[in-house]
């Protein structure tokens, strides 16, 4: 064809593809107001959408992310103790009976911890004639302590059990079930934090199989990779066609839950067993969560009615921009400290951030307002000069900011006067000129704002002569796998953000700097045996260790004690910097027209479903 | 009746009247001109093309001259020290704004807009350059192979050509880009290291079939020719016929469909770096900008309007200029 008609038409065809691919956004529909006040009603079916879904099909001794969390807490799995689901002022972090009629009797020694349990609470269908005894509460532990049903999990929480670390996936000593209704937990060393544990959702309980009495494991048995695939409901919801499951048959020709596809969809529906739940309001009738699209997509769908909220994501920008200029928007959006971090974390195994100077070079040239501004700005948190959040601390350390530079902007003159006194720096100009500076591999998300945050911390860390050889990919399945394996030699891992597990600063402790951690969230390999270096091919013998600091903090009963050991912990994580904390992270969520009584749940850092209503009922 | 005054349009190969031509002959009406010399006359009488020429040189100055107009407008094409004033609150970014020298606005880290368009030429251009170059190279001497030696050679190399051209050309692309791309080693131990090589490289893996093709069609029409049969009548070996009495003569073909695959290249490199599998994210391309722009042209116009502009008119450019040469080689089939 024609030159020009050739021409056009290409470009025409990428126009639209881009078009196709990014979305017209701003729809510019107005919002009705939400009515204040008045009743809440009951009804109606909430659409939720989703841009990408959790990694582990809800097998609930596998998943470890804030939005599995909240599904199985709002709405699929109650636990012995529960967080409310509400804001942290309004007691969203206080910890109270679900199952349990009551919070545990701790013995005097912290060494034995005794539920008891309310007694009728039955399973969702197909199981609706079994009842919840204190043996499902052992069942789940006893699978937990299988290293392969837990992989990716948090079984390390639960090590304090006597025999826990023995039993892999058999028989825990600690645990005794005296009779169906109470549940006696004994620990090998106190624990002061050690009934938060029990509200994770690996601790709820798991059915036996009727068909199979002696199946150790219940309805799990069988199912070590995808149990969330047959997982049976005791919370307000269970996913839809439930009831279809048959658990007669061997494991490997049971039916998957239909109400739950990968990557695609999920749809609850009301638990006709649920009963005896001063937790949960549960307001709406139906859940459907649609899997796919950026966050783009997922915007405009809400701007046009389609979906009630984005649960995934950060709201774009140009969203905010345009419902802050809405009038009738104004109360749709919500900001709440999330009571997370988010960080770079650097390889103490690879040079040059095995000197711990180039590391506090780094941590005063990072403009960490700018990495703010590309995510949304002030809205999305405040700048974090610290580690662990003062809010887990008690306040503590809510002024300590050791690397604080002028509006948070980054200080080069420091971080050069930092990095003089490093090996790596030859001739002791603030500018590091040793081979080990160049190319350092740094192994990043590939989806906004990650990118943008990678131009700006080329330009900062060029500024002390490190040059950043940036690669980009998935999140799960290239960033991850990267950055928590030690064999690849990742050296700087940027897109990092940790969320507490419970309101405990343990939670941010061994999980993202203790040895049991490696391999995991451990990104800095920290505590990590010369053996162990060595074996992974690295030169470097020796890297900092904070476990026991972290053994002693966990050890300390509640109280103030234990929080000022926690703040000495986080000065200490601080002084040997593995890690530069650049937000104290705020999610922001923008509800929908139809929402009504919008709340948030400040255990899991998302909104709280079980909170959320729609106006009229749904009608 | 009046004496025609046109030049004798003799659509010849024949290296007779060419090579051997009169020097300077100015006798009245008939002139001998080499094909070459008559694909370019015929060319200059173009309009379009002589546009899509100016504008192709005006392009390659204005890439070449990159990091000189950076340092004018005093903006460097990864910096990003502007990000604060050329972005709002919420972080999205701001547009032209002549104060601050930043013509064609910022994107979303406050790098100037302008100053990567240009250097996107930069890329644009030299993959088209290399990467045709490649192909070039081996389009031409597969082509003259087969449709020289025929037989099982022109056999084994046509199906060769077949092969390549019913690869699923973008999934290939994407996939070895993104493989050799993904780590510090590459590819073929380090041969193939990720950047602006490696995604030249593919790009004329791909485009080489098509050269070979019109090469191989031309080679077998001319090697029948007399001059052929007196060169080897000369004791001309097949190698010097090949290089001296056929290739020249196919210059002319080969030029034109060259520079025909150029646009193609110049697109292939933008589509590759709009799905992320393209040059590396600190050397600007057209075709990221494009990506860039895309989560956020509703509100940031600037970032696809300039970069899509440019790739357009270049693109067009290039497709003149082809356009041009393929009507001067043969103006029976000039529309």
């Amino acid at each position: 064809m024609k030159a020009i008609t050739k021409t056009i038409v290409v470009t025409a065809i990428f126009a639209l593809a881009a078009t196709a691919c990014g979305g017209g956004g701003g729809g510019g529909g107005t919002g009705t107001a939400t009515p204040t006040g008045g009743g809440v009603e009951k009804g109606g079916t909430l659409k939720l959408g989703l841009s990408a879904d959790v990694s582990n099909a809800y097998d609930p001794q596998k998943e470890y992310a804030a939005l599995s969390f909240e599904f199985f807490r709002c709405c699929l799995l109650r636990t012995l103790v529960q967080f409310p689901g509400l804001e942290a002022d309004n007691g969203g972090n206080e910890l109270g009976p679900d199952i349990a009629e009551s919070l545990p009797e701790e013995s005097a020694d912290g060494l034995t911890y005794t539920f008891h349990l309310k007694q009728g609470i039955h399973y969702a269908p197909p199981l609706q004639d079994v009842e919840v005894t204190a043996q499902d509460f052992v069942r789940a532990l006893m699978r937990e302590s299988d290293p392969e049903a837990s992989a990716q999990g948090y079984p390390f929480y639960y090590s304090p059990i006597q025999g826990f670390d023995d039993a892999a996936g058999g028989s825990i000593k600690g645990l005794e079930t005296p009779d169906d209704y109470t549940l006696v937990v004994h620990l090998t060393q106190p624990t002061g934090d050690f009934p938060f544990r029990m509200s994770m959702p690996a601790t709820a309980p798991i059915p036996p199989n009727p068909s199979d009495p002696s199946a150790a494991l219940g309805v799990a048995e069988g199912h070590t990779k995808d149990y969330g695939r047959f997982l049976i409901a005791t919370g307000p919801y269970m996913f839809e066609g439930s009831e279809t499951m048959d658990f007669s048959v061997p494991a490997d020709q049971q039916t998957k839950n239909p109400g739950y596809v990968p990557g695609r969809s999920m749809t609850l529906v009301r638990n006709p067993s649920w009963s005896d739940d001063t937790v949960r309001p549960a307001y709406v009738d139906r859940i459907e969560v649609a899997i796919g699209g950026t966050d783009i997509d997922l915007a405009n769908k809400i701007d046009a009615g389609e979906l009630d909220m984005d649960l995934s994501g950060v709201p774009p920008a140009q969203q905010i921009q345009a419902w802050q200029a809405d009038p009738n928007r104004q109360d749709q959006i919500h900001a709440n400290p999330s009571d997370g971090v988010r960080y770079l974390t650097m390889n103490m195994a690879m040079p040059p951030f095995d000197d711990v100077q180039v590391r506090r070079a780094i941590e005063y040239v990072v403009d960490k307002d700018a990495l703010r501004r590309t995510r949304g700005g002030p809205l999305f948190g405040d700048l974090a000069g610290h580690f662990i959040p003062s809010t887990l601390l008690g306040g503590l350390n809510s002024d300590y900011d050791p690397y604080a530079s002028p509006n948070g902007q980054g200080d080069v003159t420091k971080a050069k006067a930092e990095m003089a006194q490093s090996v790596y720096d030859t001739d002791q100009d603030g500018i590091c000129d040793a081979p080990e500076c160049k190319g350092v591999l740094a192994i990043t998300d590939n989806q906004p704002p990650y990118p943008e945050n990678n131009a700006i911390l080329v330009d900062n860390l060029s500024q002390i002569g490190i040059e950043l050889d940036v690669k980009t990919g998935d999140r799960y399945t290239f960033m991850y796998d990267k950055c928590l394996t030690p064999e690849s030699h990742a050296a700087f891992c940027p897109s990092i953000g940790w969320f507490k597990d419970y309101p405990d600063a343990l939670t941010f402790g061994p999980p993202t700097l203790g040895s049991e951690s490696i391999g995991s969230f451990d990104i800095p390999l920290a505590g990590a045996t010369p053996e162990q270096l060595k074996g992974w091919g690295y030169t470097v013998t020796e890297v900092p260790s904070f476990d026991d600091k972290f053994a002693e903090c966990s050890a300390m009963a509640l109280g103030a004690e234990r929080l000022q050991c926690w703040a000495d912990a986080d000065k200490l994580i601080m002084e040997t910097a593995p890690v530069v904390p650049w937000l104290f992270d705020k999610d922001v969520d923008l509800s929908g027209d139809r929402i009504v009584n919008y709340t948030y749940d400040s255990s899991a850092g998302l909104a709280s479903l079980d909170h959320l209503a729609l106006v009229g009922g749904g009608a | 009746m009046a004496q025609l005054r046109s030049e004798p349009d003799i659509q010849t190969g024949t290296g007779e009247l060419g090579g051997a031509g009169e020097p300077g002959g100015d006798r009245e009406g008939v002139t001998g001109r080499s094909p070459l010399e008559l694909l370019f006359r015929r060319f200059r009488r173009d309009r379009f093309a002589l546009v899509g020429v100016v504008f192709i040189i005006i392009m390659i100055i204005l890439a070449v001259g990159a990091p000189v107009i950076a340092k004018l407008v005093g903006h460097a094409p990864n910096d990003v020290s502007f990000y604060r004033q050329m972005s709002n609150e919420l972080g999205l970014p701001k547009g032209p704004n002549l104060r601050l020298d930043f013509f064609f606005g910022a994107d979303t880290v406050g790098r100037d807009v302008f100053v990567r368009v240009m250097y996107g030429a930069r890329t644009s251009l030299t993959v088209a350059f290399v990467a045709t170059g490649i192909a070039l190279l081996i389009g031409v001497a597969i082509g003259l192979l087969a449709g020289f030696y025929r037989g099982k050679v022109d056999t084994v190399l046509s199906r060769a050509i077949d092969v390549v051209l019913s690869l699923p050309v973008l999934l290939l692309a994407l996939g070895l880009v993104s493989a050799c791309g993904a780590t510090q080693q590459g590819c073929l131990a380090g041969l193939l290291k990720p950047g602006l090589g490696l995604v030249s490289l593919v790009i004329g893996f791909f485009s080489w079939p098509y050269i070979a093709r019109i090469v191989r069609g031309q080679v077998l029409s001319l090697r029948e020719r007399e001059f052929v049969e007196a060169a080897r009548s000369q004791g001309a070996g097949n190698l010097r016929i090949m290089f001296r009495e056929i290739l020249p003569n196919v210059a002319a073909p080969i030029i034109v469909y060259t520079t025909l695959i150029i646009p193609n290249n110049i697109l292939f490199e933008a589509a590759l770096s709009f799905l992320g599998v393209g040059v590396p994210d600190t050397t600007p391309s057209w075709g990221r900008m494009l990506n860039d722009a895309s989560q956020i042209f509703t509100v940031a116009w600037w970032m696809m309007l300039f970069p899509g502009l440019f790739l357009f008119m270049t693109t067009l450019a290039f497709n003149l200029v082809g356009d041009g040469l393929r009507d001067a080689l043969d103006p029976r089939t000039a529309r």
